[in-house]
């Protein structure tokens, strides 16, 4: 039975979902603000009442944009409609996740996080890839592995909304952290020591604000960042080769043509995690250098200085 | 034995002339009429899930005859005696039954349970009990007027000490319209007695609720609670059928229109703090009314009305810290030698509350769909932005409504953080838990690097000066107001208009001479913290405000204080 899907947002993301969709032979509308060509299988529109009889809308959006968008789609949402968002991101310093937004502007409930090592490119080509979905509903599951999912799109889920979105979050900030060191030349055995170590700091900032380890250590936080390291060519990768190779962050950003989540979400991780009593070495290291406040040689000895103690 | 008699066999009145109910008479005066159709309904939905896997109804039959023998040889009283050997007999059967004794063991075992949880509904003590009841208690309060309390038309002591709070009408309106669920905090066993007196007065229909087994044990209360509705909860039981027993019962009465109460924290707060993590599998039970409802076409809309009850003065406050600052308080459930179960203390209490003004308020909050969201005045659920929505979309699935246990669980878990958000908004602050939270913030700043358990041990050892303890009131007090006017708390009548002064002297009244040590004293021009562990508990209600209304050199204490929270 073909499904009624929406797709909010027709960035790369966006539109790789909506190919994906249209693939699995289901009636997919692509809302985005202004007009754009798309193929003739997708129906592009401007207006957000067309979500009002999709059963399963994705919100592909930044997460800056999230709120208006969310407070857009409350006008035609109700308890019927299923909303799962794909954003790597997390709003103000609370780290706020997509879907509370969506949980206090909309009255959908049935709500979901889908994040994992997928990028744009083989979701809309249909290469075998992989996801994961946070979600409490079987319901948003079954419907997203029949929306998008199939035989090049294993979709796993998970019941750790929260998990998946913090590691996903905190991942596209690991990435731009690795993808630097790498430029910089650092050795393998070094990458990796920042890798596991990085994975360690975002894993208990995200288990003391309630999400699960495992799921840091799953698709969502680790498979991630194994996808970047190995080059999926994301733009978080890009924007920490450009600031490697001194770029400032502002024209780093610029270059890698693509809004990078992450780098606004280090900043109020920091601080929450101070809050919560935890050390972000890496983290705020990273920071520093990314802020000119740092060279890279004293951020290594710094790293390097620390008391060492047990894993 | 005469315990034992009443809490087993709930004495009932005699019926001459059955009563038949008018079309005026609230739900619950239907209820005898229906307990033996619920029952069965109860009974056949468990037995029907479990006859078909032979499996599950294997298990089924171990797990309670399992749990029943290991509680019983724990017991060791008359019913160890009578029940023991039977459950014995029984799991020494279990793998040899056939197909259809398995399933006669079952219909036997719910069948007793179900029986066990039902209560009774008698109109004759319901009047009696709105007439007595109040009437008893202002007599006890006030003792000089205790025969002039049973002739006045109204109780004004009991409207002195307890004040309704919220928007009456609208509760009125949905009341006729669809299920309401009660859903208060829960700090003392008074809370049901008093809630019912508060929607007596508030015009509102009187609720079914599950109450547990050891406020059965006393006779008279036992004799009011059966025959007033209330269901019986035996907590020592860990049997899984007995858990379903009750969740669907409170299911079954909430589809038939029944209003409910239970209390979503489980057990009273022994620490005094408000209740963060609720207990979903009575919520839950109502979320799976509605659907089963939708379901069947039937259009009843089930409401939630999130309640708190404030007091100023705890009944048990001292016997329910001591619980929470123990080990044991952590995992005990059921305490029956508190003061609840002292008639002594209930007359110190009534006697110490009945001279103060605002004892106690009850607020009743906005009411809420089973999906959270608020609604209008006739009762229609509101999206964020206002609009009108549909809650039967919740349960659709591609537009038809289903049942869906693992859905529902879903719903209930983000209903429990809703009620838990609109508890720390809804709760009224008190004389008491203001000055305590002051003064125990004074004590951890007097104090630096001492664990809980140290300051616990300062009795009478810090005192304040007066005047410092009064200007610390007034901020804090301008803090809450300022809160209080964007929404995230409320605070009494009391803390708003009385001077920092006044407000100190009403709190250290309500302590002095009720509790066995007062929480702390006048010395001269200081102010003695006599008892920690009483200022900890009525602090305790506070601790998600402490760094709120602290200043910045208070911050590093009300910090500790709100980690307090952290975990409750």
């Amino acid at each position: 039975m073909s499904l009624r899907v929406g797709v909010v947002g027709a960035g790369g993301f966006g539109q790789a979902i909506a190919s994906a969709a249209v693939r699995q032979r289901h009636d997919v509308v692509l809302w985005s603000r202004r007009e754009r060509s798309l193929p003739d299988s997708i129906r592009p529109s401007t207006a957000i009442d067309n979500m009002e009889d999709r059963d399963l809308i994705f919100l592909a959006a930044p997460a800056r944009h999230a709120t208006s968008l969310a407070d857009q789609l409350g006008k035609v949402v109700d308890g019927r409609h299923l909303i799962v968002h794909v954003s790597r991101g997390l709003i103000g310093a609370e780290l706020k996740t997509i879907t509370t937004v969506l949980r206090e502007h909309t009255a959908a409930r049935r709500l979901g996080a889908l994040a994992g090592p997928l990028v744009p490119n083989a979701l809309a080509e249909g290469r075998p890839s992989g996801a994961i979905l946070g979600t409490r509903f079987p319901e948003v599951t079954e419907m997203v592995r029949e929306a998008i999912g199939g035989s090049d799109l294993r979709i796993y889920d998970t019941t750790d909304v929260l998990g998946v979105q913090l590691a996903s979050a905190t991942v596209g900030f690991l990435t731009v952290v690795l993808a630097y060191a790498q430029e910089t030349g650092v050795e393998p055995s070094t990458l990796a020591v920042l890798a596991t170590r990085g994975m360690v700091e975002i894993s208990r900032i995200g288990q003391a604000l309630g999400a699960s380890e495992e799921t840091f250590m799953g698709l969502a936080g680790l498979g991630d960042l194994i996808a970047a390291v190995a080059g999926d060519e994301r733009a978080e990768s890009l924007v920490g080769r450009a600031l490697a190779r001194g770029a400032e962050l502002a024209s780093a950003v610029a270059e890698a043509g693509a809004y990078v989540e992450g780098i606004e979400v280090a900043q109020n991780m920091i601080e929450q995690a101070h809050r919560l009593g935890l050390e972000t070495p890496i983290s705020s290291v990273f920071v520093e250098i990314s802020s000119r406040r740092m060279t890279p040689e004293d951020a290594m000895h710094a790293l390097m200085e620390r008391r060492v103690g047990p894993e | 034995m005469l315990k034992r008699l009443f809490s087993e066999r709930p004495l009932r009145l005699p019926h001459i002339k059955p009563y038949v109910p008018r079309p005026s008479d609230p739900s619950i005066f239907w209820f005898n009429s229906e307990r033996g159709d619920i029952v069965s309904d109860v009974v056949n939905r468990i037995c029907g899930a479990h006859e078909t896997d032979r499996s599950r109804l294997e298990i089924a039959l171990n797990d309670a005859a399992f749990h029943e023998i290991r509680r019983l040889e724990h017991q060791r009283d008359e019913e160890a005696r009578d029940r023991l050997g039977y459950w014995r007999s029984m799991i020494r059967r279990i793998g040899k039954m056939d197909d259809a004794e398995q399933r006669q063991a079952l219909h036997t075992i719910v069948s007793n349970m179900a029986h066990d949880v039902a209560g009774n509904f008698d109109p004759r003590v319901y009047r009696f009990a709105r007439q007595a009841i109040p009437r008893l208690v202002a007599g006890v309060m006030e003792p000089r007027r205790f025969a002039s309390s049973f002739t006045a038309p109204q109780s004004e002591v009991l409207s002195r000490v307890l004040r309704v709070q919220g928007d009456i009408d609208h509760l009125q309106y949905l009341q006729s319209e669809g299920s309401l669920v009660f859903v208060p905090t829960h700090s003392s066993n008074l809370d049901s007695i008093v809630l019912a007196q508060a929607l007596e007065v508030s015009g509102l229909p009187p609720v079914v609720y599950g109450a547990g087994k050891n406020l059965f044990t006393n006779p008279i209360i036992s004799f009011f609670m059966h025959n007033l509705g209330a269901y019986r909860v035996d907590r020592r039981i860990r049997v899984r059928l007995y858990k379903e027993v009750l969740t669907l019962y409170s299911q079954v009465m909430i589809e038939r229109g029944y209003h409910s109460l239970f209390f979503p924290g489980g057990t009273r707060s022994r620490s005094g703090m408000i209740e963060r993590h609720l207990k979903l599998g009575l919520l839950g039970s109502a979320v799976e009314a509605f659907t089963t409802n939708r379901v069947r076409r039937v259009q009843r809309p089930v409401w939630f009305v999130p309640t708190t009850i404030n007091y100023a003065l705890v009944l048990e406050a001292e016997t329910l810290i001591r619980d929470w600052l123990t080990e044991e308080g952590q995992t005990r459930y059921i305490i029956e030698d508190d003061e609840f179960s002292q008639i002594d203390r209930w007359v110190a209490f009534f006697r110490k509350v009945v001279g103060m003004r605002g004892a106690c308020i009850i607020r009743f909050g906005e009411p809420i769909d089973p999906f959270g969201n608020a609604i209008d005045e006739k009762g229609a659920s509101l999206s964020p932005a206002g609009r009108n929505i549909d809650p039967g979309g919740y349960v659709e699935r591609r537009g038809t409504p289903v049942v869906d246990a693992t859905r529902d669980a879903a719903y209930t878990r983000e209903l429990g953080t809703v009620l838990a958000e609109r508890y720390e908004r809804d709760t009224v602050l008190m004389s008491t838990q203001v000055v305590a939270h002051v003064l125990y913030r004074h004590l951890v700043q007097a104090t630096p690097g001492m664990d809980l358990f140290g300051r616990m041990r300062l009795r009478s050892e810090v005192s304040i000066d007066r005047e410092v303890v009064h200007k610390d009131l007034g901020d804090a007090r301008e803090r809450l107001l300022a809160l209080e006017a964007k929404g995230e708390v409320r605070v009494s009548d009391v803390v708003r208009e009385d001077s920092p002064n006044e407000l100190l002297e009403a709190a250290l009244q309500f302590w002095n001479g009720y509790h066995t040590s007062t929480a702390a004293s006048l010395d001269g021009d200081r102010v003695l913290l006599c008892d920690p562990s009483l200022l900890l508990y009525y602090q305790n209600r506070m601790v998600s405000f402490a760094d709120r209304i602290a200043d910045t050199d208070q911050m590093e204490a009300a910090c500790e204080i709100e980690a307090l929270g952290v975990h409750r």
